[in-house]
């Protein structure tokens, strides 16, 4: 009797405390300052005004797990961000919760690739899944609410309070094991001993013969008709370097060269300082395995291949050798003539080497170092050849042939592989970078990769003495998304949704330079309303970023309050946005030939209404943070950057145009009709942080200009080219013919094909000069997928700004140049 | 000055015995605190936890060295000039009893002050960011 009694009132005591210490739990929850990529974006717009976080009592973001007990894994988590993943897990106090947000996290989602972790839950546990790619700021509310629930409805915290047996609180859900817990399959489990669907046409090694875009005709590649000025520097080349440089006769896009591996830095040189017009940029720096060509040892003829006597010559020719065993391929641009040139050395051997260029150009550091990682080229001459973007323990070259593409091809990534593959040590970083040891006097401070004011995954390594910047260096490929590989295997339209990933913020630009690049390669063309309705979505796009850039820049600088403004015309942005595509930060709306579908009704009153008011907010939000002394002092003068820096390290956009030159694509190579367009290219002389500040803040000026004229002079007619041979077809039209009909189903199911060739595009994205450089083999995919992101070039010349600084001023550089990650390391 | 007088302030008549109870209640209280902040709660510990934050990262070195301050030299001059200041205050105080004279003498004191301010900014005292450059010329 007396026992029960005893039993009882502690139970009634306990069950009162759950009760409690579950209720204040439920509302005080404070998530970690944590993203990994694109997810994040929707995660951090759930804090603004207008989905206002704050009403579920979660809005305190902590930028250190010290303080925070909830982890949202929000984005697409990599194997070589794995391991930071579960340290900043692991040092979270007691109880801790975890929600994965978004597919990637989910699962890997689209991300089936070398690089990407299938699943966070199979180094962390998690609570609740985020569906969605990425989720709603809504998304993000409900998953609170549901571990809300979770909380007070399972878990039973005070026995753990008290110290005695049992109870319950936080995560208690086991991590999970591939092929165990859980299924390795990305077909869901059941499926084991089935090969996937699509594994006998998929590129790779060994090669599976039979491709049904054999049967397929299309036209031979575009012909570009070479300018005046390209044909006398072809003939300029031809005069002084004689049989050494082969010109390409027939080019979709540009000048090409081919050159024997002996003179190419030697014509290299020629072209950045002695040619007229000189090539002072170097564009672009990549390399194509030539291993899986078809022609190379499948010598047959195909169609669409040869079309006159010349070429057929030339092609027996190359029969006998069609390709080299790589290809180096290098893209330079002269600012005077506005013009672009194409450099291709071809290579031999399994592991072959050719001469660094980095004492031409030194922007060309990374970009060798990339071509290093990917393919396994040697660059001699190179200070520092290591990897880049995968980690330093990786074993093979991803874009080589023979690499398996898909993350479940792979052993999968545990929780073991998360505590062994710690990343380097700052010391060893610095010292690949440096050959003199450091200092005594020198400390190492790590700036990410987990940091709110890096903009994503990039870690800083400062050498610091006392509060100065001796010496920066940089880790990227924390992001690495493998975004050219998976060019290689998706079809020519399913690869647009991974375009829109490649700079989260650009949406709609990034896929305006893939679709260019495409329909330059295959000659489409594109009806006027469809080029009106991409430049309209291509300004809002960036109008959206630049907003972004606006609060973030000055959150980074201390003040608060921006953000939370220019979310709010962002929003009335990305409704437009939703309204025309149906998505957010993803669109997913361009299609080649056109746009997925017609604009909606209302979208001009949408419209209308954003121009009307957003000159006068942006005054306002001018005065706020431009006229600001603390933020004029912080910036003005900080990280300048040369012009001739500017140039020779391939600094695009924005960055390059505050250092005082009139540079834009849409005025220098127009694209998408923009000559229609009547508008300003905004410069600024110094090149400092407050310069770029400003170019960025007229620009918006300038888009919302461009917005004005494409609404007003939306010009009517078709969206979408009716070549059938390359694009969607109209639905309407698909029920009317059966000839559209047959080109529906071929080119939704095994997709088109488009002729063998090459070609680049780059177009004026947010941040900077967005390109693609699409190789096709005549398949149903691309051969070669290179994308040319601006960050990349860019975020190099950060230690050149940045060295001889404070740590605080650092991170008002990193803010000015407006780096996103997934641009960098692709 | 005038005298304090009588009645203003309250007499000084300390109570041992309710000072007693003040200090024991406050020292109870900090006491609870601590001692449920510390008892109450699940703690785990390993190694990863009990590891430094350096975003995500382990840290490189120790973070107990011989730390260079080179902006000690601007709070030394701070510290000079913000008790030479305690002067100035003073004299607003007795402003209109010292009259001109004491106007002058601490105009002379002030322009001094000046003088020295000015010294110390042309021979680059206030810019601490100095000893950074010489030791690490630009482009080196």
């Amino acid at each position: 009797m007396e026992s029960s009694v005893q039993g009882k009132v502690p139970g009634r005591f306990l069950n009162l405390a759950d009760l409690v210490v579950n209720w204040s739990r439920k509302y005080s929850l404070w998530p970690m300052f944590f993203g990994l990529s694109c997810c994040f974006v929707e995660e951090a717009t759930a804090f603004t005004a207008r989905y206002d976080l704050a009403r579920f009592g979660a809005e305190v973001l902590r930028a250190s797990p010290r303080q925070a007990d909830l982890l949202i894994v929000s984005g697409t988590v990599f194997k070589k961000i794995a391991p930071v993943v579960l340290r900043l897990y692991e040092q979270m106090p007691e109880p801790k919760w975890v929600i994965s947000m978004g597919s990637c996290s989910n699962s890997g989602g689209m991300y089936d690739v070398y690089s990407v972790v299938q699943g966070v839950d199979q180094i962390i546990p998690v609570d609740v899944y985020v569906p969605g790619c990425p989720p709603r700021p809504e998304a993000v509310l409900e998953g609170l609410v549901i571990l809300q629930d979770k909380i007070v409805s399972t878990e039973k915290p005070s026995r753990k309070i008290f110290h005695m047996e049992g109870g319950t609180q936080g995560t208690d859900r086991p991590v999970l094991e591939n092929g165990v817990t859980k299924s390795a399959d990305p077909r869901g489990p059941g499926y084991e001993g089935l090969e996937i669907r699509g594994t006998s046409v998929s590129p790779g090694w060994p090669q599976h013969w039979g491709s049904r875009s054999d049967i397929m005709w299309t036209p031979p590649a575009r012909r570009i008709q070479l300018s005046s000025g390209d044909q006398s520097i072809g003939a300029v080349l031809k005069e002084r370097f004689g049989d050494r440089v082969r010109q390409e006769a027939h080019t979709s896009d540009m000048l090409t060269f081919h050159i024997e591996q002996d003179s190419l830095k030697e014509v290299l040189r020629f072209l950045k300082y002695e040619s007229k017009p000189n090539y002072k940029r170097l564009d672009d720096l990549t390399a194509i395995d030539e291993s899986a060509r078809r022609e190379r040892i499948w010598n047959k003829d195909f169609a669409g291949a040869i079309t006159d006597a010349g070429e057929a010559d030339a092609y027996a020719q190359m029969a006998k050798r069609p390709y080299p065993d790589f290809t180096v391929v290098y893209q330079l641009l002269s600012f005077d003539s506005a013009s672009r040139l194409r450099i291709k050395s071809g290579l031999n051997g399994a592991y072959p080497a050719t001469g660094s260029i980095t004492d031409i150009w030194p922007s060309a550091n990374w970009y060798e170092r990339e071509v290093y990682d990917m393919f396994g080229i040697r660059f001699e001459g190179h200070p520092n050849l290591s990897r880049i973007l995968m980690p330093q323990w990786w074993e093979g070259h991803p874009l080589r042939k023979g690499y398996p593409g898909r993350g479940t091809e792979m052993p999968p990534y545990t929780f073991a592989d998360a505590r062994a593959r710690q990343p380097m040590d700052a010391r060893e970083v610095a010292a690949l970078d440096h050959k003199a040891p450091a200092g005594e006097r020198e400390f190492f401070l790590n700036l990410g990769p987990h940091h709110t004011s890096t903009h994503g995954l990039l870690r800083c390594i400062a050498a610091l003495d006392g509060e100065e910047i001796r010496e920066l260096d940089l880790e990227i490929g924390y992001h690495h998304r493998a975004a050219e590989k998976l060019g290689e295997r998706q079809t020519w339209h399913q690869y647009i949704p991974y375009t829109d990933r490649n700079d989260y913020l650009g949406g709609a630009c990034n896929e305006l330079s893939y679709v260019t690049a495409v329909e330059t390669l295959a000659d489409i063309r594109v009806p006027e309303r469809a080029q009106a309705i991409r430049v309209m979505l291509a300004e809002l796009y960036r109008l959206s970023n630049h907003l972004v850039y606006f609060g973030t820049f000055g959150q980074d600088l201390g003040a608060m309050t921006p953000n939370f403004y220019t979310f709010a015309e962002r929003e009335m942005v990305l409704d437009i946005v939703e309204l025309i595509t149906g998505g957010r930060l993803h669109p997913e709306y361009l299609r080649l030939g056109g746009v997925a579908a017609d604009l909606p009704e209302g979208w001009k009153h949408a419209v209308d209404n954003l121009v009307a008011i957003f000159p006068r907010r942006l005054r306002e939000y001018e005065k706020l943070l431009g006229k600001n002394p603390i933020f004029v002092a912080r910036t003005k003068g900080l990280g300048p950057m040369s012009l001739e820096q500017a140039m020779d390290w391939g600094v695009s956009g924005a960055n390059l145009r505050a250092c005082g030159l009139e540079w834009d694509l849409r005025k220098k190579m127009p694209y998408s009709g923009y000559d229609n367009y009547e508008f300003e290219v905004p410069t600024a002389t110094e090149g400092d942080c407050y310069a770029r500040y400003q170019v960025r803040v007229e620009e918006m000026r300038q888009s919302i200009r461009i917005i004005e004229q494409a609404a007003r002079n939306m010009p009517s007619g078709r969206h979408v080219t009716d070549d059938y041979r390359y694009s969607i077809p109209n639905r309407n039209e698909m029920l009317r013919d059966i000839e559209t009909l047959i080109h529906h189903f071929i080119n939704v199911t095994r997709g088109m094909k488009i002729p063998r060739g090459e070609a680049y595009a780059a177009t004026e994205g947010p941040r900077g000069e967005h390109g693609y450089y699409a190789v096709s083999d005549g398949l149903g995919y691309a051969y070669r997928m290179r994308v040319r992101g601006p960050g990349f070039a860019n975020v190099q010349t950060l230690p050149l700004l940045a060295t001889g600084t404070s740590i605080a001023d650092l991170i008002a550089i990193i803010g000015s140049i407006d780096i996103i990650l997934p641009d960098i390391d692709r | 000055m005038q005298p304090i007088s009588d009645g203003i302030m309250s007499p000084w008549e300390p109570g041992v015995f309710s000072l007693a109870v003040y200090s024991i209640l406050v020292l109870a209280f900090i006491t609870s605190q601590l001692f449920l902040a510390v008892w109450l709660g699940e703690k785990k510990w390993s190694v990863e936890k009990s590891r430094p934050y350096e975003c995500g990262i382990i840290p490189t070195g120790s973070a107990y060295f011989r730390y260079p301050v080179p902006f000690y030299m601007v709070a030394i001059f701070f510290l000079i000039f913000d008790v030479e200041g305690a002067f100035i205050f003073a004299w607003a105080l007795v402003y209109r009893e010292v009259g001109w004279a004491g106007y002058l003498q601490m105009s002379f004191f002030i322009v001094l002050l000046l003088v020295g301010l000015f010294y110390i900014w042309k021979h680059g005292g206030l810019d601490w960011r100095v000893a950074y450059k010489e030791r690490y010329p630009a482009g080196s």
